[in-house]
């Protein structure tokens, strides 16, 4: 082979492959935990004890304006030093879960927000209580409008956690760092890796458009409630018939 | 959490009831006492203190004084509030229709109806489909089911909102201005529901501009100025002969 491609790709599958798959389990174990962690931010801010709102506030506004390699540094370098060692894995995971948390604050807040006092006034004047207001009215209302920020937020995380590369976390970026060294092909390697980032990418971002369009639309996402949707379609339709004849 | 056995159907007494916000007197010392299964119309302009009578009734708004009671049971006085779970109790026996209907968006007719059930009774989402569907029969939804609320018109998404209050099984419906927001078509169609359901036990309160309905349905029309009930008395005496210049002025200029 000659030209553009002159690296011996077959060679480096394995460590391409350990790559990739240190690469997803950083971003899915990172963005559960972010999620959670966001989710606590957002209700902390709703709350009605002040000094947990200012301290939800103060935690979000600091680290949404940090360069998350500072946190990737300072978690990983500088706990160290203080005497708390933690693994690359441990340490690229909180790094994430610190940064992205405040991502995903901010956006549950907005969605939590954009859900009407109305509605929750409607249905504790049914004789809903707080936390069944919470369940049934308000999250399902607002994980449609959190969803397009919050896919964002998914796919972004992915591609930072190529900045675990700064502490050898053996991730997609490190395996092209070491792959690059070794046959000085530094353009060819890097375009390589960037294209198998798009390919984890691009399908995410599709995904989860889909799953907007279809949570738009009201299609059901649960076997029960697929059962109850039919069960109403079939039972308003065929008194329609009854009616007409 | 259960739903009580205990009932809420009985007289309404209501005593120096006040209500303030900030330093605006909305309500001003009111008595009232409404008997069981009475469908009362509160008539008066705008402003007037029908809506914050009616939220004092299901303590969405919390008076700032005096008394009221629900047959057994002492709802506020200025000494001591209910818990959380009494005042739970409490709105799942006091219905309440807002003048914006207040659907749940992100489901359909029929699911709204469904959640009130397997939310405040446990029911079982079968059983409570049944009794979903009869109630939509009831007020003449039975094909608009499987619509999600963006998709009815105002009318259908308050005949809807009255299916979803009638679903917990009140003893008490307030309706705020139920056909405040709805043209007429859709206004005849809501007050027609409402007729149906009046005389059957449960005690209806309605703040309403309809003086046809008031007139026609009514036992009892109470018309609030200024915080204060003016007139208070059977439909036919207040409209034909009402006793205030106030009340005068105002069915004249709501008569069709």
């Amino acid at each position: 082979m000659f030209g553009v491609f002159q690296v011996d790709w077959p060679q480096y599958i394995p460590d391409i492959a350990t790559g990739i798959r240190w690469t997803i389990e950083f971003t899915v174990i990172s963005f559960v935990l972010a999620a959670i962690w966001g989710l606590v931010l957002a209700l902390a801010r709703g709350s009605q004890v002040a000094i947990l709102r200012w301290l939800a506030y103060g935690y979000t506004e600091l680290f949404k304006n940090v360069p998350i390699i500072t946190e990737i540094f300072v978690v990983y370098y500088g706990l160290g030093e203080i005497g708390i060692t933690l693994g690359t894995f441990s340490a690229g995971v909180i790094s994430l879960v610190v940064f992205y948390g405040a991502y995903l604050a901010e956006i549950f807040r907005g969605a939590l927000q954009s859900v009407p006092d109305t509605q929750k006034e409607a249905s504790a004047a049914l004789g809903f209580t707080w936390p069944q207001i919470m369940r049934h009215v308000v999250l399902p209302q607002a994980v449609r409008v959190a969803l397009p920020g919050t896919a964002t937020m998914l796919v972004d995380l992915l591609k930072s956690t190529s900045l675990l590369i700064t502490i050898a976390a053996a991730e997609l970026m490190n395996q092209a760092q070491t792959i690059a060294s070794e046959t000085f092909r530094p353009m060819e390697v890097y375009v390589v890796i960037g294209g198998i980032y798009f390919l984890m990418c691009f399908p995410l971002s599709r995904l989860t458009l889909m799953i907007e369009n279809r949570l738009a639309i009201g299609a059901a996402f649960s076997p029960a409630r697929r059962r109850m949707l039919k069960a109403i379609t079939s039972r308003s339709t065929r008194t329609v018939v009854v009616e007409a004849s | 959490m259960r739903p009580s056995s205990a009932s809420y159907s009985g007289t309404i007494a209501i005593e120096r009831l006040r209500k303030s916000f900030g330093s605006t007197e909305v309500l001003r010392e009111i008595d009232l006492t409404i008997a069981q299964g009475s469908i009362v119309c509160l008539m008066g302009k705008s402003g007037g203190g029908k809506s914050t009578l009616l939220r004092c009734l299901n303590l969405l708004e919390r008076p700032s004084g005096g008394t009221i009671s629900i047959g057994a049971h002492r709802i506020f006085d200025e000494t001591d509030a209910l818990s959380k779970r009494q005042v739970v109790e409490l709105r799942q026996h006091v219905g309440m229709i807002f003048q914006s209907f207040h659907l749940f968006p992100h489901l359909t007719a029929a699911e709204n109806v469904v959640l009130a059930q397997t939310v405040t009774k446990r029911t079982s989402p079968a059983e409570a489909l049944d009794r979903a569907m009869d109630l939509l029969a009831t007020v003449g939804l039975t094909h608009r089911a499987a619509a999600y609320p963006r998709q009815m018109s105002g009318g259908e998404q308050q005949r809807t909102a009255i299916a979803r209050t009638l679903a917990v099984g009140p003893d008490v419906l307030l309706c705020d201005e139920p056909t405040s927001a709805l043209d007429p078509e859709s206004t005849h169609d809501v007050l027609n529901v409402l007729k149906k359901l009046a005389h059957h036990g449960m005690t209806m309160l309605v703040a309403t501009h309809e003086l046809t309905f008031a007139r026609d349905v009514a036992d009892r029309i109470i018309f609030m100025d200024g915080g204060q009930i003016v007139e208070d008395g059977a439909p036919e005496d207040i409209i034909k002969k009402p006793k205030r210049q106030r009340t005068r002025e105002f069915f004249e200029h709501v008569q069709p």
